[in-house]
């Protein structure tokens, strides 16, 4: 299911990159790369196939952005595949895949508070500032860079939501090491975070979704957790 | 309910074409035909009201239940005094089809299709005001108990969930029966009707044809629905009375509760079926069918469950009194000469005393007499309901929460609406069904001719 | 907002047929927005707490203000604090809505040539006060109110430097100003006493009102009721004992009521006196000063002769002369604002010298050094003296700011005509009121939430202000705008200001304190001097006592009461407190005449009849309420309605612009001092009589008779020592009555034996005032919605806790059920029970099996839980619940009465209820769900105290306490064991065995019994 995703976010990012590139005139005619994530992209398929001849102007000769950066960032932005357009091209398969960093260290709440909150833009950038200056090709990173110039805040599109009467304790589960992905799938390896969905069949063979408060209960259950109505609803 | 000889059966139901129609025949069914202007401007009228309180029904789920008159602490109000005041209503007709039918009772015969068709209609009024007194319509679903993804399940201690099922199943079956009777008269109708009235009552009638086979059957399974109805006519309204009786509040919390609310149905439900069969025998000319005899068998139900109600009325001021509790008496006190004496007196009168003077047969059988009082009747069981439920909740054990209750103008409205919705179902009733069962008058009639044949010998 | 759009979708689809199938596509876009840098002590979704001050009252009480992202969301007392150790009035607890009020000023103002007002931006604003003050040479003075000490000398300063002739005058329209003469007669120091009633065992309060808004009357309320505390052997012998026309909350409270003819406290005290010096000098005690001035003093104002002025009986001040000579620690308080007459020193001098003689000066009464002492606000003298100099014209320029003068100067004053003559009025108000409508320039002040300040109340106190929330608005601290304006002014004028900002200033003032630790702890709170025992001095021979006399219009005397929520009227744009009903009367939203069942028979009236009330000074029309605690001379109106102007003041809300809500009683009142200049209240009779129009009263209790219900139980002092209480009483049926208290979780009841906690509380008649606190503190803990006079008049309120207010055990007599009961007041009868009544968490609740969903159902640790989203509103559940504690949202309140800004202030942890279901006290659940997440954290069982519900926390007399009931050692288990002969349940007879238990209140009776502590 999820390799099902990951394959049409891939082909996503392909087809975005094509769109890219300059169509092609005739075969023995030289393809200039325009971008550094155009650079990689030709250089790949020079891979493929030795014969096509291609030239790297010397600006976009350059290692950064990297060839998976410029991926997931079109992947990000690609609307055949699930989930809604996010403000900024933002992978998450980029960061907590690629480069494995612990889902807590933005979202730091998780294991002190009921809500796992939202890195600051000031987060981000703690990292991005420090990032060559080709990195902003990328026009996620431009749109980052301008929130922090102008020191507005990226307004997320939410996507696990929760009704107003439900107080969910993240805390309280994180401590508990439930894992992060088996309420939200596998947030590292998606380009673009949507609400996988998930159904159990609880009770009497009875779907429930989702986030919905059988799929809650079937797993309070089989945890041995609460199951006293007040535990969530105040 | 024997099975008529074969041969007169087949004389009232299958009538030579051209020879002219029965007499019965032709009465009965000449109500269903032809509308006055007077028919069309009623229904005209109950159309209008229903309506209009269907408007404010609208307006109340999207404002919210403050628009009526609750004050706290009276959460309770006109919405389900009424609600409790229809299902009264809908005694009258199980009770005549059902439990008079088993004790043979002959002069049911005339009255029993109005008072079944009444019950129907009844307990279809009386349902509606469930949905209209909760305070969010739209998640009233929970109130069944069906397996949900949320594995929550409804509580079978709440006497309100009890009411859900009393009056489901009431319904369902107080349809059955009026159907089940309804048959052999269809098949009459059919095979006079033209038009898409033919249409409806081929389908309707399940293309009976008064063999003596669908005889044996019909009857048997009036016999049985009797049998399976005469516990409902008991278990209903009890199951409605505990609603109160199971609760703390004083002047709820009575054991009398149950045989006092049955006897209250059969009481008003008999008044409205005098109400409203007094018109239309007037109307439609059904002297020679719906005869004094049956109004005055009526009276004497009336009579005796007066009595009944009038005991109950003493034996609940009794008990308050001997049982010591200061809160009941209380509860009692003001309901007498408490805010709500008005009510309380006016139930006492109407449904008390009045019908005493039902002891002199002149009066059982004076018809504009029996009119008025089954009017009186009605109005008196309508405030019944509103005394304890009312002054019930208006002063519990808390007089620091005490609260005097009025029903709003909205919530009268939509009372006034039930009355029309009611109004307007029974007069499309009459001109689509026979209002009288044909086929029993017939039976009876064959019956009494046949007999007077063998007193010849 | 997409929220209630869903909620309407669903009301559409519910009607409409075949709407299930469009269901689906009600579903809408939520954004998720983070900071852009996030301060680091800020965790969303956890609250953090400031220490800040509340600037309400002069009291000046210490708040922790719990905010949750960067808004504030609720006030809590300091428990650092020593003025109020962790408590809030009512009006401190709703005045946390000032900064999310609908009416809030958002940009400065100028009024235009036609009257109406433009908003203008604040460079402009600043250079046109500059300008006009530059061209006022010199005729610029400024009325404000307590500012704190920083903020006063820096407007000072601006004056002296803006070249002002008089300066500024702090007004108080309770400024208590006899106080400071009395003391100076008496005793020759010029200074404001300090009344320190710790561990006092004899009180005699002379009309002062000091549970209700008397100086700190948080402070005041703690002080009295845990010196009475009956469980030790001098709380048994403490009295309090009241002397005043009418039974007020304070006199509700105390142990003897003496209905004294109004005016003549100052001889009854004198009476006293005299009875209690020669008791004292026959024990061979000091009498306070020399003893030859104070018998000359004395002379002449023996019980007998004062017993006819006064309508005290001769003995009762005999028998209370030698009881409080024999008193350790004795204290006399002198009238508060009801009872201040054109002869309020001479009466608080005679107060004072009761003080002095049974030696109370020194160890109750305190006289600090000039120097230690308090501000004090401006005589009522020199107020009018500002008012003339405005109406002659000599004030150029007027500065305006946390005073509102035209509504609570009497008219006579001329006040608002004076300001007419004022060339250009500018008001610093945050919140529009009668004055600052007025004015020509408005520059809005932060509110104190919003704002940097410090506060001053007593010695030893410097309680600090910081803000808690960027401002909402437009808005500017009053101390910026005032160092903006100077600098706009010119160098002459900046060079004599200090430089920076107001914030800078603050600190400054601080510097010689850590300030870090005073941000964190609130202030800095030192032992104060408490100054000697100063003998009373010549300069007393030289007083006059005599009956004040009265603007005579009619026979009855108007006693204009300073109402216990609403204070002098600045709590009136308050939804909370404006339906936080009175505690004596019960009536919200409304004005009413208090009269006697007499003078109603006498004028025909009864209750609800409009009556008209005509001294020569004014006329006021307004409802009567006969009532038997109060004298027939007197009819008593409470201060603080009567505004014209506000969304909750007046009529604004209900679309009725510019129309009063109630009356303001001061329209009735002359602008007359007393004899050293302070402002008399107690001024004028009334001639009162029937309109013949009725008004509808909005009263939430009708009854003062329990009915012998035991619902507020009470023990006699006798009956305590001698081992037989309310728990024990015949009804309760001995010993099983106090099985059933013990164990309100007996297993047959408790769903779930092995859980560790069973939640429950403890609710000590004994202590409760009845202020209600609570009430607010509640509603905006739990976001309970302020429904509005109109729908409480249709008994639509939907307060979670309530304080019933019973007289006695009632009468149980039908007739007395019958209609609308009497109330059962009688003059000198103080046996009145503030019993707080929310949901009892019953261990056999009757709401639970009644419930056809399962809504309302009983949790494993003994709750009573309410699920919102589960409930489809039967409402059963109230019909069921003998204690009448539950609510139904009739409407939707999110839309009706959260106005913008006000939701900002919702609590997040609470779910805002929807249309159509039923809610009710949960004993806090979101704190306990908090407190259980936060001990699972560190790792070990929720700790005792660890949890405290909003009308807990708040509570000025710690009367209520929570906690495990299973704990034998938790604070509420101690509490009722404690207590034995004292604990109850409401209503137990129902055998709903609720986790709330009650302690019963004990009548002490005038004397310590004997044996009163065996």
């Amino acid at each position: 299911m999820f390799l099902a995703c990951l394959l049409v976010a891939l082909a996503g990012g392909a087809v975005g990159l094509a769109a890219l590139l300059p169509d092609r005139a005739d075969a023995d005619e030289t393809l200039v790369a325009a971008s550094v994530c155009e650079a990689h992209e030709l250089r790949a398929r020079q891979a493929e196939d030795p014969s096509l001849q291609i030239q790297i102007p010397p600006e976009f000769d350059s290692p950064w952005p990297t060839r998976a950066a410029c991926l997931s960032h079109a992947a990000a932005m690609d609307e055949s595949t699930p989930g809604p357009i996010q403000p900024i091209q933002f992978s998450h398969k980029h960061h907590a895949g690629l480069y494995q960093i612990d889902c807590q260290y933005c979202h730091s709440g998780t294991d002190r508070s009921p809500v796992a909150g939202v890195p600051s833009v000031e987060l981000c950038m703690g990292c991005h500032k420090q990032f060559p200056p080709t990195y902003d090709e990328l026009e996620g990173i431009r749109t980052l860079k301008d929130h922090w110039k102008l020191q507005t805040p990226v307004e997320w599109v939410q996507i696990h939501r929760l009704p107003e009467y439900v107080q969910f304790q993240h805390q309280a589960h994180v401590r508990k090491g439930i894992a992060c992905q088996s309420c939200h799938g596998k947030v590292e390896e998606m380009d673009k975070v949507y609400l996988v969905p998930d159904t159990k069949w609880w009770p009497w063979l009875l779907p429930t979704q989702k986030l919905e408060m059988g799929w809650c209960i079937q797993c309070h259950r089989a945890n041995g957790a609460s199951q006293d109505c007040v535990t969530c609803h105040y | 309910m024997t099975p008529p000889p074969a041969e007169s059966v087949a004389a009232m139901i299958r009538p030579v074409p051209r020879a002219p129609d029965s007499k019965v025949n032709r009465d009965l069914l000449a109500v269903m035909e032809g509308a006055s202007l007077g028919y069309w401007a009623l229904l005209g009228l109950s159309v209008a009201f229903v309506g209009l309180a269907g408007g404010i029904w609208i307006y109340q789920v999207y404002k919210g239940l403050g628009i009526a008159g609750y004050i706290h602490p009276v959460f309770w109000g006109a919405y389900i005094v009424t609600f409790v005041f229809w299902v009264g209503i809908a005694h009258a007709g199980t009770l005549i089809s059902a439990i008079l039918f088993l004790f043979r009772a002959k002069w049911r015969n005339a009255i029993n299709r109005s008072a079944e068709a009444m019950t129907v209609i009844a307990v279809l009024t009386a349902a509606q005001f469930l949905g209209i007194h909760v305070g969010r319509i739209w998640k009233s679903y929970f109130i069944l108990p069906y397996p949900n993804q949320r594995g929550l399940w409804v509580n079978f201690k709440s006497p309100l969930l009890w009411d859900t099922f009393a009056i489901t199943t009431y319904a369902t079956t107080s349809i059955v029966f009026l159907y089940v009777g309804l048959i052999p008269d269809l098949a009459i109708a059919r095979d006079r009707a033209v038009g898409w009235r033919k249409l409806l009552y081929s389908v309707l009638s399940l293309g009976w044809q008064g063999t003596s086979r669908q005889w044996k059957s019909h009857n048997r399974s009036v016999l049985h629905l009797s049998g399976l109805a005469t516990p409902l006519v008991l278990s209903v309204h009890s199951v409605v009375s505990w609603d109160f009786a199971v609760s703390i509040v004083p002047g709820w919390h009575a054991t009398i509760f149950a045989p006092y609310f049955v006897a209250g149905a059969i009481f008003s439900g008999f008044a409205m079926v005098l109400t409203m069969m007094i018109p239309v025998r007037r109307i439609y000319g059904l002297e020679g069918y719906i005869t004094n005899y049956h109004f005055e068998n009526m009276s004497r139900f009336i009579l005796l469950t007066s009595i009944i109600v009038a005991y109950a009325y003493g034996a609940e001021y009794f008990m308050a009194w001997y049982s010591g509790v200061e809160s009941e008496q209380t509860a009692f006190y003001r309901r007498a000469f408490g805010p709500y004496w008005i009510s309380t007196w006016t139930m006492i009168l109407c449904n008390g005393v009045f019908p005493q003077l039902l002891w002199f047969k002149k009066l059982r059988t004076n018809v504009p007499f029996l009119f008025v009082l089954s009017v009186l009747i009605n109005i008196g069981m309508w405030f019944e309901r509103y005394v304890i439920i009312i002054t019930g909740l208006s002063s519990e054990y808390d007089p620091a929460a005490w609260g005097i209750y009025t029903p709003s103008w909205y919530e009268l409205g939509i009372v006034a609406g039930s009355f029309a919705f009611f109004a307007h179902l029974f007069l499309i009733f009459l001109k689509i069904f026979p209002v009288v069962a044909i086929a029993e008058v017939k039976e009876i009639a064959i019956h009494e001719r046949s007999h007077a044949h063998a007193g010849e010998h | 907002m997409a929220e209630l759009d869903r909620r309407d979708f669903l009301k559409l689809v519910s009607v409409s047929a075949g709407g299930a199938a469009a269901a689906g596509c009600s579903d809408h876009v939520e954004k998720l927005i983070p900071y852009v840098v996030q301060p680091e002590e800020i965790i969303p979704g956890k609250a953090i707490q400031y220490a800040s001050t509340c600037l309400e009252c002069p009291a000046a009480c210490g708040l922790h203000v719990r905010t949750r992202e960067g808004r504030p969301i609720k006030l809590e007392g300091n428990p650092e604090h020593p003025v109020n150790r962790g408590a809030l009035c009512a009006l401190g607890q709703a005045s946390i809505g000032r900064t999310y009020h609908p009416d809030r000023y958002a940009k400065p103002r100028l009024r235009g040539a036609g009257g109406a007002y433009e908003e203008i931006g604040w460079d402009k604003a600043t250079a046109l006060l500059a300008e006009k003050l530059g061209a006022a040479g010199g005729r610029v003075r400024a009325l404000t109110g307590e500012l704190g000490p920083t903020l006063g000398s820096l407007f000072d300063r601006f004056l002296a430097a803006a070249g002002s002739s008089g300066g500024r005058l702090h007004y108080e329209p309770f400024g208590y100003e006899a106080l400071r003469e009395a003391s100076r007669a008496v005793f020759g120091a010029g200074v404001r006493p300090i009344f320190d009633l710790e561990g006092a065992d004899f009180v005699i309060d002379f009309g002062a009102d000091s549970l209700e808004t008397w100086l700190s009357p948080v402070e005041h309320a703690r002080q009295i009721e845990s010196a009475r505390e009956v469980t030790s052997a001098e709380g048994r012998e403490a009295r309090l004992i009241y002397v005043g026309p009418r039974l007020s909350m304070t006199a509700g409270n105390a142990d003897e009521w003496l209905p004294a003819k109004p005016g003549s406290e100052g001889i009854l005290a004198l009476a006293i006196a005299r009875v209690a010096f020669d008791a004292v000098r026959s024990a061979g005690r000091p009498v306070g000063g020399d003893p030859g001035l104070l018998e000359g003093i004395l002379a002449g104002f023996d019980a007998e002769s004062v017993a006819s002025r006064s309508g005290v009986p001769a003995e009762t001040i005999l028998r209370i002369g030698r009881a409080i000579a024999q008193a350790k620690r004795p204290a006399a308080l002198p009238p508060g604002v009801a009872l201040t007459s054109r002869r309020a020193t001479a009466t608080t001098a005679a107060v004072l010298i009761l003080d002095a003689v049974v030696g109370a000066i020194g160890t109750t009464v305190l006289l600090p050094a000039e120097a230690a002492a308090a501000p004090e606000p401006a005589s009522f003298r020199e107020i009018l003296k500002l008012v003339d100099a405005m109406a002659s014209g000599q004030v150029a320029v007027l500065m305006l700011g946390g005073v509102n003068p035209v509504h609570s100067l009497p008219p006579g004053a001329g006040f608002a005509d004076a300001l007419a003559k004022v060339d250009f009025v500018v008001s610093f108000a945050s919140l529009p009121d009668e004055t600052s409508e007025r004015a020509h320039l408005i520059l809005p002040d932060h509110t104190p939430l919003e704002s940097w300040g410090d506060a001053a109340p007593q010695p030893g106190v410097r309680s600090l202000v910081q803000p808690s929330v960027r401002p909402l608005f437009d808005t500017q601290a009053l101390g910026d705008s005032l160092l903006q304006v100077g600098r706009a002014m010119g160098d002459s004028v900046a060079a004599q200001l200090p430089a920076g900002s107001f914030r800078s200033l603050v600190e400054a003032a601080w510097s010689g304190t850590d300030f870090r630790a005073a941000l964190i702890r609130g202030g800095v709170f030192e032992a104060a001097p408490r100054g000697g025992a100063l003998p009373v001095a010549a300069s007393a021979a030289r007083i006059e006592f005599k009956l004040p006399q009265f603007e005579e219009a009619g026979p009855y005397l108007v006693l204009p009461v300073p109402s216990p929520l609403l204070h002098d009227g600045r709590g009136a744009n308050l939804s909370w407190l404006q339906e936080t009903p009175d505690p004596v009367t019960k009536v919200a939203w409304q004005s009413w005449a208090e009269i006697s069942h007499e003078t109603a028979k006498a004028l025909g009236v009864e209750r609800g009849d409009v009556v008209a009330v005509e001294t020569g000074f004014g006329r006021l029309e307004l409802p009567a309420l006969p009532r038997g605690g109060i004298r027939d001379e007197v009819i008593a109106i409470a201060i603080g309605q009567g505004h014209t102007v506000g969304h909750y003041a007046s009529h604004d809300a209900e679309g009725r612009a510019g129309e009063a809500r109630g009356v303001n009683v001061i329209a009735l009142l002359p602008p007359l001092t007393d004899e050293s200049g302070g402002r008399a209240w107690l001024t004028a009779r009334a001639k009162v009589t029937a309109t013949g129009a009725h008004a509808r009263i909005a009263q939430l209790q009708f009854t003062d008779n329990q009915r012998k219900r035991q619902l507020a139980e009470s023990v006699s002092l006798a009956a305590l020592a001698a081992g037989d209480g309310a728990a024990h009483g015949e009804a309760h049926g001995g010993e099983h009555g106090s099985h059933e208290i013990r164990r309100p979780y007996d297993p047959v009841n408790d769903a779930v034996p092995e859980s560790p906690y069973r939640w429950g509380m403890a609710i000590d008649l004994d202590r409760c005032t009845g202020c209600s606190a609570c009430v607010v503190a509640c509603s905006i803990e739990n976001n309970v919605p302020q429904v509005g006079e109109e729908w409480v008049l249709r008994g639509r309120q939907m307060p979670w806790i309530r304080i019933e207010r019973y007289l006695g055990d009632g009468e149980a007599d039908l007739e007395n059920g019958r209609r609308r009961p009497e109330d059962r007041e009688k003059l000198g009868d103080v046996d009145v029970r503030h019993s707080p009544m929310m949901c009892q968490h019953c261990g056999a609740a009757p709401c639970e099996p009644v419930c056809p969903v399962l809504a309302t159902y009983h949790t494993p640790e003994g709750l009573n839980g309410m699920i919102y989203n589960r409930c489809i509103g039967t409402r059963y559940c109230s019909n069921n619940c003998p204690y009448k504690v539950r609510r139904f949202n009739f409407f939707d309140y999110q839309i009706e009465s959260w106005p913008e800004p006000m939701r900002l202030m919702l609590n997040p942890d609470v779910t805002v209820r929807g249309q159509g279901v039923m809610e009710k006290c949960t004993y806090c659940v979101q704190r306990i769900e908090t407190a259980r997440q936060d001990a699972k954290n560190a790792g070990h069982p929720i700790a005792d105290g660890a949890i405290t519900p909003a009308c807990v926390q708040t509570c000025p007399t710690h009367a209520l306490q929570f906690g495990n009931l299973k704990d034998p050692q938790s604070g509420v288990n101690q509490r009722i064991e404690g207590n034995p002969k004292r604990a109850y349940h409401a209503l137990h007879v129902l055998n709903t065995r609720p986790g709330s238990t009650y302690l019963a209140k004990v009548s002490r009776g005038a004397e310590p019994e004997e044996g009163g502590h065996s």
